[in-house]
């Protein structure tokens, strides 16, 4: 018996299981981003306070580090490990293949991680009961490791994208695979976003502050460095994109953009006009007004962003070699890892899955429509809900009112050709194909 | 199916960056610090919840209970953070057994993390909502305490699972039919009684280092420091003794109760259950302490090694492929970073807890401030270059 290192299907209804993983991420990216543009805010004003000799603004870092606490260090910290619950759940081969090569630069993070956690709990419950030179030193290690954090995950975050040059595929090194063309623009727009995510922040608490004057200053200044945050991820945006795999620019500029661009100029405009605001008038910033743009903030702008950046990942999981749908799809010869592709075109789905129950693993006129719906969930169902008008990219409506003959057609001409680039180009034996698309065309 | 096949195919055809023995050494090791703060969370939690509801009666548990929201507010902070270690080192070497039980558990799995977020926030509402006397703060507590049992049982039911690749087919296609669902679920009663009557005998030793620190500070009368120390020894006491009768009970049904690692943590329970009895020097009774859980730790690999290799699985086999610039990496920052990172921080937090008023670094603390900040500044601008220099090279 031969197989391939396939697992067993989680499928979601409706929503399919990889937009789990979306939801998980965004709440993460919400949280972790807050806290780190937190932790520099934090620095810059302790840096402020010990200086000019501002106890005021200790008063205001306790506030804003208990909400630090309770928002980022218990929804962030938890959804960080919860992304790769949901991963391993939804693409255990594509978070696999990240393991594999980024453990320890993983396990490096975790050292920061260590430190940061222990670090907040100091920072907080130590002002004011110990030497204010000395928590300046804590502020400036704290922002430190918080950095340090989002310096160690960009360039995995980036590799999922693609490595940026051949080099990591034939020498296997994590660090060819880690330094890719597109990490350091991509860890600027991260960083600016979690500045402008500090301020979007920092308002909930400046706004809730009594004294007048203070609340005044630190509002205007929170604007200020928001919109110093959002430049930046005006700018690494730009360059950003121009470090994009062909494919994916292709499907940005084509299909995403054009779909969704304006939406993307409105969140942008919606985020400047608040920050405007925050600064020509700072007392009409209050804190109902400051937790609904907070939460408006993080949901039409992390949310759409993300999915737009998994969308242009596709056909592509992990480092442009595995499908989204676990199949290996290139040689990597600095990993010794192998292409699937030929072996699955020869032998097909059912017979290379390990987890596939005997009675299915031969097609028959009385199975072919239940190994059919199977060879759906294992190879389309990590982009696609299977069930008819369902919410995300729903796989009957691709074919409406089509006999199995189109289908397979299509199949054969269209998909396994790979005339769409997002599209993996699987090639399956006929008995497969056939199966697959009589299944559909009772969906339809 | 042919399990042994199919569990070396799944490996990750990547194979592992470094000695697979690293690996495993470095999950016993992180494993135990978690479940550390995990036993240590799910027993100051009914402490604060015992000491909340008997506050306006008794001012010992009313000032017990407040430390000990803060106790399982911190702990469970520090089992989040502790956790990512074994997690991340199980996943390289037990890849098959990790990513197929989360994947017939999948729904559970996604519903852990919120439910832990539940469990966590809902501490927080508990912490506020106690603080200022409110009626339903008891409620909160008991709902969060549930759902951190929950939380708990959930993880507990993964590990199980996924040390039974013999009923992994049975479960995700039971009579032939799949079952995408990720509804799966089992749950070994003994073990987790055992694993969860470990949080007795971990907080009350706690109790005893607790009354041991405070007796050095200001502020703590002679009676309570005599109220949380009976407390402690009593909860210690009765926890070991359950706890060895759940070891015992749970060992037998794995045929291991005369396995020298199994009779070494029995030496241990009693060597505990004698120095608490005597009331030693509570620090060191937590360095033995450390060690029981560094045996049992040690016990769940073997008995993992085990069960894997009645299949032919052996992760000493797995391919590998080593990756020298990030092991560096990980060692310098590990030991650079981590130490004097970690080290500044707590001699800071212990000496300014036991320092009336404002606590001015002496000498030490300074030169452990100064090297952390310098280090981490060193660290991201090598992390930097390197970087620099990576993409230079490979682009131009």
């Amino acid at each position: 018996m031969e197989y391939i290192g396939l697992y067993p299907l989680f499928y979601f209804p409706q929503i399919g299981s990889a937009w789990l993983m979306g939801i998980t991420g965004s709440i993460h990216i919400m949280a972790s981003h807050t806290s780190v543009g937190a932790a520099l805010l934090f620095a810059f004003l302790a840096h402020k306070a010990y200086k000019e000799d501002r106890p005021e603004l200790y008063d205001y870092m306790k506030k804003y580090g208990m909400f630090l606490v309770i928002f980022s260090y218990v929804i962030g910290s938890i959804t960080g490990p919860g992304i790769w619950y949901t991963a391993t759940a939804a693409s255990p081969r594509g978070i696999s293949a990240l393991i594999h090569n980024f453990v320890w630069v993983w396990a490096t993070e975790w050292v920061f991680f260590i430190v940061e956690v222990i670090g907040v709990f100091t920072l907080i419950y130590t002002i004011g009961k110990i030497d204010r030179k000395t928590h300046l030193k804590l502020t400036y290690m704290f922002a430190l490791a918080s950095v340090s954090t989002l310096f160690l995950i960009i360039g995995i975050i980036s590799f999922m994208m693609w490595p940026g040059t051949e080099a990591w595929y034939q020498t296997g090194s994590a660090s060819d695979a880690f330094f890719g063309i597109n990490t350091f623009p991509h860890m600027f727009l991260r960083i600016g976003f979690m500045i402008v995510m500090s301020a979007i922040i920092g308002f909930i608490i400046s706004s809730s502050l009594k004294e007048k004057e203070l609340r005044i200053e630190l509002t205007r200044k929170l604007a200020v460095i928001g919109m110093i945050g959002g430049f930046t991820v005006m700018m690494s945006f730009l360059w950003y994109i121009q470090t994009l795999p062909q494919s994916a620019w292709d499907l940005f500029h084509d299909v995403l953009w054009a779909r969704d661009g304006m939406t993307r100029i409105i969140v942008v405009s919606i985020i400047a006009l608040y920050l405007i605001l925050a600064f020509a008038l700072p007392r009409s910033i209050n804190t109902v007004l400051a937790v609904v743009m907070m939460l408006v903030i993080g949901v039409i702008g992390v949310w759409p962003g993300e999915k737009m950046r998994e969308s242009m990942r596709k056909p592509y999981v992990a480092g442009r070699y595995i499908y989204s749908n676990q199949l290996i799809a290139r040689d990597v010869p600095g990993k010794h890892v192998k292409s699937e592709m030929a072996l699955v075109a020869e032998k097909g789905l059912l017979k290379l899955d390990p987890f596939v129950p005997d009675h299915l693993r031969t097609i028959t006129p009385e199975n072919q429509l239940e190994a059919g719906k199977l060879i759906a969930k294992i190879a389309c169902s990590n982009c696609h809900s299977l069930e008819k008008g369902a919410k995300f990219r729903p796989l009957p409506d691709r074919f409406p009112q089509m006999d199995t003959a189109t289908i397979e057609t299509i199949l054969t001409d269209v998909v396994a050709a790979g005339v769409r680039s997002y599209i993996p180009p699987i090639k399956l034996p006929t008995d497969e194909t056939k199966a697959l698309a009589a299944w559909l065309a009772t969906q339809n | 199916m042919d399990i042994g096949l199919v569990l070396n195919t799944l490996r990750d055809p990547a194979g592992v960056p470094f000695y697979p023995i690293v690996f495993q050494a470095l999950y016993i090791l992180t494993w135990a610090l978690h479940i550390a703060f995990v036993l240590l969370a799910l027993g100051s939690i009914p402490l604060a919840l015992i000491g909340s509801a008997q506050k306006a009666v008794d001012e010992n548990w009313k000032k017990l209970s407040t430390h000990m929201t803060q106790v399982a507010k911190i702990s469970v902070s520090l089992l989040i953070v502790l956790g990512v270690a074994p997690l991340l080192f199980t996943q390289v070497i037990y890849d098959a057994n990790w990513y197929v039980t989360n994947t017939i558990s999948g729904l559970w799995v996604v519903a852990f993390i919120y439910i832990l977020i539940l469990a966590y926030s809902l501490w927080y509402w508990f912490y506020y909502a106690n603080r200022n006397n409110s009626p339903i703060a008891g409620i909160i507590g008991i709902v969060s305490f549930v759902a951190f049992i929950g939380a708990g049982v959930l993880m507990h039911a993964f590990a199980n699972e996924s040390i039974q690749p013999e009923q992994w087919m049975n479960w995700y296609a039971p009579n032939g039919v799949v079952d995408t669902s990720g509804t799966v679920l089992h749950i070994d009663i003994l073990r987790l009684a055992f694993m969860v009557s470990l949080s007795a005998p971990v907080t009350g030793i706690f109790l005893l280092n607790y009354v041991d620190y405070t007796s050095k500070c200001d502020g703590y009368t002679a009676e309570y420091l005599a109220f949380v120390k009976n407390l402690g020894k009593k909860v210690a006491i009765v926890g070991l003794l359950i706890s060895a009768v759940l070891f015992a009970a749970w060992v037998l049904t794995l045929n291991m109760l005369f396995n020298p690692l199994v009779l070494a943590i029995v030496l241990f329970v009693l060597i505990l259950l004698f120095m608490v009895i005597k009331e030693s020097n509570s620090y060191i009774t937590t360095l033995v302490l450390v060690v029981t859980a560094l045996l049992i730790s040690t016990l769940r690999e073997v008995i993992r090694m085990n069960i894997m290799s009645k299949y032919g699985y052996s992760i000493y086999d797995y391919p590998m492929n080593i990756d020298w610039p990030t092991v560096i990496m990980f060692l310098s920052t590990f030991v650079c970073v981590g130490f004097t990172g970690v080290g500044f921080m707590l001699t800071l937090a212990w000496r300014a807890g036991r320092t009336k008023g404002l606590y001015t670094a002496d000498g030490t603390v300074t030169k452990l401030a100064n090297a952390t900040v310098g280090i981490t500044i060193i660290w991201a601008l090598v992390f930097l270059a390197w970087g620099l220099v990576v993409v230079f090279k490979n682009t131009l």
